[in-house]
């Protein structure tokens, strides 16, 4: 065809949704993977059964029926259609009738229900694309079960005929998205990815395109986390606004990455040019003035020193980093260390990589200097270093997906519907690597 | 979501975010989709306060047969610029040329992202036009001796809009004939169709006696004799669904909405054909799920038995 | 409950029960072999006469019993079309799960929808009148959905397969959406009547 439809690239996360076409340079759609049904809120019935369709739930639907909420539209099985996704969701949550539910937990889709309507949500109001037009490349964490695969592929070529599809590591793109960094010279599938978003923190190694499942270290920090530690600043010096939103406000804005607490805390009382004044203002037009001081650089300082933030986990990301890459096959380390990717809105402070890359290298030298002496003379060639920074971070695994997906062999990649229907939906678990050696 | 938006979603959020009063000029570039193969491109290729819209569509030569320049120069006027390569059509708006109030700027924006709808409404508006003028000839005459062109009523206009589907488009003296061609690539989704259409059918006689007469055949119907390109066939895999637009539809008030309705016939059709598929998915799991509760309890429980050995010591064992 | 469905079923539960006979048996053709003697075929002197069991012509049950595995089939009334896709559908999705279902068989036998397969050990682990009230269960889900159903659409519905009540629920479905769709166009007369 002369004229092919670009992809469509969703990168469904656990907070988050991100949804575009192959070849832009950002995602068309961001918002929170919520959606708000009628009924119920979360939780008030068990497990994946929470707010389904009450025609599909018995008991409720002969109580429901008989009782008020037997208006028109539930009567004629309609109110499956009957919700919001996105920021829509979260709006329609506040107000009556409308429980909201988020269907991905820890990066895995948990409510297929809900997943499926989100995703005919997605295609239909907001990207507006007749799927049987349109090849899909979706993500999935790392360590996604293969039965979730399935069931991904089933409800795309079942319910809506997609023309072809794609499921890849989020990781692998978060790599992928790494080339268009100056740095990056071979665009090689091998490298060690931190992917920082809200709720949590990993470090997954990836060797040729294939994660290395067994060493993926996971840690408890993330966005949320230095938004509260934030917040805990402001409130100990009795800032007239504390709020969380102005917390992450002051913690995207004004907040990086020093090379030394102690040196930088000097810095501050020399020069009081440094404290910084953040203005919140209110719906009602009010003006409140917060200020900002050490958290500027304190905040994002508890992924290297997690003790002056958390009692319980008290490893440095560069340590953790380290240990990921030590467990990993002797074989590809050299190329993990090589090239460390950065992935995700908690890592887009200044000089994040920078610091991060410094204090790998310590801990590397101190390994081989300590080997060299045990070893009684021998040299060791050295090891390098490299944390990868580049312009497109925040969304690094969908720009990674747009990335790969607009390239001319992409579709070669993808199954298809026929494909779907002559094998079954396991067809699915297995994929061609995408961009890696043999592929372009 | 019952009803499917006549404007694009995207365009429409970022024009609004831009157009508003001192927001930060920032660059764009995205290629955006819709419908039925439409692609548009908005960019700001000069400066950040001057953004190009353009817009590709597959049956745009069809389209300027029946007046689509005519149509998009009476709504955009001004903001038409020289159409950018590869694409069909293309307007230029200066932000800092955008005065007025937040609703103006909205409702600026919302034109913009209905782009695609204006483009397909000409064929459409050209068959109100030319019913219009049927309608008064044929006033002049007994239904007998009008001439064989007043009883005939127009040409049909072909829109192939998609690459196996089109939308003909064909005005009498009494009313204005819109005929889809749909196809099913699946089964079960022709046969899920067939139910809705025969609703579509149904619903004029039994709950709207206003709504436009809907026919639904496998061949042809008679307006379309004669028109190239229409293979007959196909078998039951190509249908043809018929409206029929009364006068009473096509009074130049309801002009713009009724076409606008229309032509989000085919993309509301095979929504909700997904979307009952997705709630028979969701039915599906529930039963499912139940099932798999039933064959649990076959399962008897693991309870531990203690037992003694022979010196008077228990110790438990796990049930099998 | 209809006239005929009672003794259907108890038919099959009876016939289902007698059959879950089942001892353990090695295979007699290949050494330290163990296998369901109803799926191999090989030592025909183990496999003991199939039934079916039919309701009408386009409902029945097939059991085929051997000394050490039940095969049951169960064939799905499809009255048209769509019934017959829904049905598809839905025992698809069904096999699909097969791996949590331990005793459904991953394709049905030639004729039949739906096929399960019950092994000794099967009937070791679990409890046996357990499993038949499984099946009958899975026979019998149809009518508590009819049930349901009467009230749905508020009238009283042809007693037939589970996909039927599916169907209806789609003929409600596509009514709405079609009403939904015309009622802004055909709203012009409301608009402006002088017009018309």
């Amino acid at each position: 065809m002369a004229n092919q439809t670009p992809a469509v690239v969703m990168d469904n996360g656990t907070g988050f949704s991100k949804l575009g076409f192959a070849g832009n340079d950002s995602p068309s759609f961001v918002f929170p993977t919520a959606i708000a049904t009628k009924g119920g809120a979360a939780g008030s019935h068990a497990g994946s059964g929470s707010g389904r369709p009450s025609v599909a739930n018995k008991p409720s639907f002969l109580t429901g029926g008989a009782g008020p909420g037997g208006h028109l539209s539930a009567k004629r099985g309609t109110e499956d259609l009957d919700f919001f996704i996105g920021d829509e969701a979260l709006a329609a949550s506040g107000g009556p009738g409308y429980g909201l539910h988020y269907p991905i937990r820890h990066g895995q889709i948990e409510d297929w229900d809900h997943m499926e309507r989100f995703w005919s949500n997605s295609i239909f109001k907001y990207l507006r694309v007749e799927p049987e037009d349109h090849y899909f490349l979706l993500t999935e964490p790392p360590l996604n079960p293969p039965e979730n695969r399935e069931n991904t592929a089933e409800i795309f070529f079942e319910s809506f005929n997609c023309a072809g599809m794609y499921i890849a590591v989020q990781a692998v793109l978060a790599l992928a998205a790494s080339w268009t960094s100056a740095k990056v010279t071979d665009r090689s599938l091998t490298g060690t990815v931190i992917d920082s978003g809200d709720g949590v923190t990993h470090v997954i190694p990836v060797a040729e395109g294939y994660v290395i499942g067994s060493s993926i270290k996971s840690i408890p920090i993330a966005g949320r986390d230095i938004t509260y530690f934030v917040q805990s600043l402001l409130r100990d010096r009795g800032e007239p606004d504390s709020s969380l939103k102005t917390a992450s406000e002051i913690k995207e804005e004004h907040c990086y990455v020093c090379p030394d607490i102690v040196k930088e805390f000097a810095k501050y009382d020399r020069d009081r040019s440094r404290f910084a004044k953040h203005v919140v203002r209110h719906p009602n037009g009010r003006e409140v003035s917060v200020d900002v001081g050490y958290e500027r650089f304190l905040a994002p300082e508890i992924f290297f020193n997690p003790e002056i933030y958390s009692s319980d986990f008290l490893t440095p990301l560069p340590n953790v980093v380290d240990n990921v890459i030590q467990q990993s096959p002797i074989d590809v380390r050299r190329g993990l260390y090589k090239n460390i990717v950065l992935s995700g809105g908690s890592t887009l402070y200044k000089d994040f990589g920078r610091r991060l890359q410094r204090d790998i290298k310590h801990l590397v030298d101190t390994r081989i200097k300590a080997s060299e002496v045990r070893s009684g003379g021998a040299r060791s060639g050295g090891l390098d270093v490299q944390v990868i920074t580049h312009k497109r971070q925040r969304h690094g695994p969908w720009f990674g997906g747009s990335l790969l997906g607009q390239t001319p062999e992409f579709r070669s990649y993808c199954h298809t519907k026929q494909e779907y229907q002559e094998y079954g939906p396991s067809i699915v678990r297995r994929f061609a690597l995408l961009g890696g050696p043999g592929g372009s | 979501m019952l009803l499917l938006d006549y404007q694009n979603v995207l365009i429409e959020s970022v024009l609004k975010e831009r157009f508003a009063q001192d927001a930060p000029p920032a660059s764009i570039d995205q290629t955006v989709s819709d419908f039925d193969g439409v692609t548009f491109h908005i960019s700001t290729p000069e400066t950040k306060t001057k953004i190009l819209l353009s817009i590709q569509i597959r049956c745009f030569r069809d389209l300027v047969q029946h007046g689509a320049e005519q149509v998009l120069q009476r709504e955009y006027g001004d903001y038409v610029t020289s159409t950018e390569p590869g694409y069909d059509f293309s307007v230029l708006i200066d932000v800092e040329g955008i005065t007025g109030e937040k609703e103006e700027r909205d409702a600026l924006a919302l034109k913009f992202a209905l782009l695609k709808r204006n483009a397909m409404a000409a064929p459409f508006e050209a068959a109100y036009q030319e019913y219009y003028q049927l309608k008064e000839e044929a006033s002049k005459f007994t239904s007998e001796e009008a001439p064989k062109g007043v009883l005939e009523g127009g040409q049909v206009k072909a829109i192939h809009y998609r690459e196996e589907e089109a939308i003909y488009v064909k005005a009498s003296h009494d009313r204005v004939t819109v005929i889809f061609s749909t196809i099913f690539r699946e089964e079960t989704d022709r046969v899920f169709g067939k139910v809705f259409i025969q609703e579509f059918v149904d619903a004029r006689r039994r709950a709207i006696q206003n709504a436009p007469q809907v026919l639904f055949r496998n061949d042809p119907p008679l307006e379309l004799q004669g028109v190239p390109g229409i293979k007959t066939t196909d078998g039951e895999k190509v249908g043809y669904v018929t409206f029929v637009l009364f006068p009473r539809h096509l009074t130049p008030q309801r002009m713009e909405d009724v076409i606008s309705h229309i032509q989000t016939f085919r993309d509301y059709f095979h929504y909700h054909i997904k979307a009952s598929k997705a709630y028979i998915h969701s039915r599906m799991r529930k039963r499912t799920a139940d099932f798999l509760q039933v064959l649990r309890r076959a399962r008897p429980e693991n309870e531990e038995k203690e037992r003694k050995t022979a010196s008077g010591r228990t110790f438990k064992v796990q049930g099998s | 409950m209809s006239q005929s469905l009672r003794p259907y079923l108890q038919a099959v539960r009876s016939s289902l029960t007698a059959a879950l006979t089942l001892s353990n048996f090695a295979s007699q053709t290949a050494e330290r072999h163990n296998v369901p003697e109803i799926e191999a075929q090989t030592s025909p002197e183990v496999v003991l006469t199939p039934l079916t069991i039919s309701r009408n012509e386009n409902e029945r049950v097939l059991i085929e019993p051997s000394i050490n595995s039940v095969r049951i089939s169960i064939k799905i009334k499809q009255a048209d079309e769509i019934e017959h896709i829904l049905v598809h559908k839905f025992t698809r999705f069904l096999t699909q799960r097969a791996e949590s279902f331990f005793i459904l068989r991953r394709k049905p036998i030639k004729g039949y929808d739906i096929s399960f397969l019950i092994t000794n050990f099967h009937t070791e682990e679990m409890l046996k009148h357990k499993l038949v009230d499984f099946i009958i269960q899975f026979m019998e889900e149809v009518d508590k959905e009819i049930s349901e159903m009467k009230l749905f659409v508020g009238g009283t519905v042809p007693l037939l397969a589970r996909a039927e009540v599916n169907r209806l629920q789609l003929n409600a479905r596509a009514r709405f959406v079609a009403e939904s769709f015309l009622t802004p166009v055909s709203r012009a007369v409301a608009a402006c009547p002088a017009m018309s």
